[in-house]
């Protein structure tokens, strides 16, 4: 299969199932909420250090948030229940608490597994702290030097999926940048979808484990680094000279399908060579993402 | 099982008619006849439902209620779930102690409307009462949560002695209202007279009552304009001589 004379391997990118939440944020001007968005965003591209993933989801209109203000939609995933509360209660506190005119509001009001993210953060309030019911939820109001923080009581947890993937071998750093480029503007702004890591781009892909250092969980991807075609059992084509991967987080695989829809032919673009994918050999995630597949209406 | 109850009173009462039996959550499992056998109080005398309202319908929690209701007392007493909409003025003691479900007044209210029942201690525990016209005395008084909205005016003592949850007056409000409140916020759209026991804090955009007023104008089709909505407001704790975590939030311009 063929997109554009880029070559579309017969290959799949292997995800896992993950925790995922929405968090809306909204404040007095978008800048402000996205402010809060981004910090809260922040260190968070991979669970292997970071311990969780997140992104923006998409930035919404004030006719779409709960107080009709500016707000940003972000995807927060760990790869258990237990931590995304946890990572939850700490980073909006820290994040979102913090930033000027923001609101916080859950962004999966219908996902019966609640985390009491909220109700965890009145506690800032020091007793000064009231709550509302309004509409049947809960909100917190916390008083703040500026004001008063309004979050809600609970935010929906559901099961989502991480490690969606595709590479673009290309023939120079120049091309490879470029498709990954149109790669994520494309799919920027797609529901359900983030791409955790700066802007939407990996250029350094991990294999697990080590080949060298016990204690090490992840390490470089040598068979798809150039420098290494010689010297490893290299997946790198003669005529690649730079690789760059774009991973997807979702709230589910449609979700992510739907996007990598989009992003594949984006980066099929000249100086580009190949898409491939990111697998274990299918035995340690359950979504299975096939490239031609996924392309055949596209091709 | 019908969509809704409908009550129809049949001709307007002399006496007090006690029905604090209509009671939507109540009625979801009575028939017919079954609703219109419920006891009701008539001038001190005991009487039943179907003498004074034309009832059809059955097994439904949302009950319609219309005709001359302003000596009609205590409907949704002790309500915890469904909606009332009372199509018209209706008299006093409506939804005392209510705990759940919504009661949708399209006219004016006599006293003590979501307040508590005689020697109880608290109002209203929970749900909403809207009032799209004017309320009587004592509106409001200890409740303990919930949600009262009056779009007309408040008489005297609105919200006196609340323990918690939110009263919101579009019009201007009665001498003592918010006296002795512990909790629980009072949004005052129009004017208000405040207990001196009441102290002054700041002038803010609170986020709730913009969250509040939307809800209100998408989910009750109250009209509230925006400049209510996003506006700011002075914040006044109190009651002092009480606990003094309750608040009059009251609209001070764009």
């Amino acid at each position: 299969m063929k997109i554009n004379g880029v070559v579309i391997d017969d290959t799949f990118a292997e995800a896992f199932t993950m925790r995922v939440a929405r968090i809306v944020i909204t404040g007095r001007t978008m800048r402000w909420a996205r402010e809060a968005a981004l910090k809260l965003t922040g260190f968070a591209t991979s669970v292997i250090a970071c311990k969780c993933e997140a992104g923006i989801e998409r930035e919404l209109a004030p006719a779409e948030t709960p107080d009709g203000r500016p707000g940003v939609s972000v995807l927060f995933l760990t790869m258990d229940k237990e931590s995304l509360p946890k990572q939850l209660i700490v980073r909006i506190g820290q994040t979102v608490l913090t930033c000027a005119t923001t609101a916080c509001f859950d962004g999966l009001p219908d996902v019966p597994d609640r985390l009491t993210v909220g109700k965890a953060l009145r506690v800032f309030g020091d007793g000064f702290q009231a709550s509302k019911v309004i509409g049947g939820k809960r909100y917190w109001r916390i008083p703040v030097m500026e004001g008063e923080f309004l979050i809600e009581e609970t935010f929906g947890m559901q099961k989502g999926v991480g490690g969606g993937n595709f590479l673009i071998l290309a023939e120079d750093a120049e091309a490879a940048l470029a498709a990954a480029e149109a790669a994520v503007d494309a799919m920027t702004n797609q529901p359900g979808v983030i791409l955790p890591f700066p802007g939407g781009v990996v250029r350094s892909g991990s294999k697990v484990g080590s080949r060298r250092y016990k204690g090490m969980v992840a390490t470089t991807n040598d068979p798809f680094a150039p420098t290494l075609r010689a010297m490893t059992k290299s997946q790198v084509p003669e005529g690649v000279n730079s690789v760059l991967e774009i991973v997807l987080d979702g709230t589910d695989a449609p979700s992510i399908e739907a996007a990598m829809r989009l992003g594949i032919p984006a980066a099929c673009r000249p100086g580009v060579r190949t898409i491939t994918a990111g697998n274990y050999g299918g035995k340690l995630g359950p979504h299975h993402f096939h490239l031609r597949r996924i392309m055949s209406d596209v091709a | 099982m019908s969509d809704v109850v409908t009550l129809v009173l049949t001709h307007a009462q002399d006496h007090a008619l006690v029905a604090d039996c209509i009671v939507p959550d109540r009625f979801a499992a009575l028939t017919t006849k079954e609703i219109a056998a419920l006891r009701v109080t008539h001038g001190g005398r005991p009487a039943q439902l179907g003498d004074f309202f034309t009832v059809t319908g059955a097994r439904s929690t949302s009950v319609r209620v219309a005709g001359s209701l302003e000596r009609v007392e205590g409907i949704g007493t002790a309500m915890a779930g469904g909606d009332i909409l009372i199509d018209g003025a209706v008299g006093p003691d409506l939804g005392l102690g209510m705990a759940g479900g919504r009661i949708d007044v399209r006219g004016a209210a006599g006293d003590n409307a979501g307040g508590a029942r005689p020697g109880a201690a608290k109002g209203m525990t929970g749900g909403e009462i809207i009032i799209r016209g004017s309320v009587g005395d004592g509106a409001g008084a200890h409740m303990r949560r919930g949600l009262l909205v009056v779009v007309g005016d408040g008489g005297r003592g609105m919200g006196a002695g609340m323990i918690a949850g939110t009263v919101v007056l579009f019009g201007s409000a009665g001498p003592g209202a918010g006296r002795f409140l512990k909790r629980g916020s009072i949004v005052a759209l129009g004017t208000i007279e405040r207990p001196a026991t009441f102290r002054y804090a700041c002038t803010y955009r609170p986020p709730h009552v913009n969250l509040l007023l939307r809800y209100l104008r998408t989910h009750a089709g109250v009209p509230v304009t925006d400049r209510y909505v996003t506006g700011r407001y002075e914040r006044y704790s109190g009651d002092l001589a009480e606990l003094g975590k309750g608040e009059i939030l009251q609209w001070a311009g764009e």
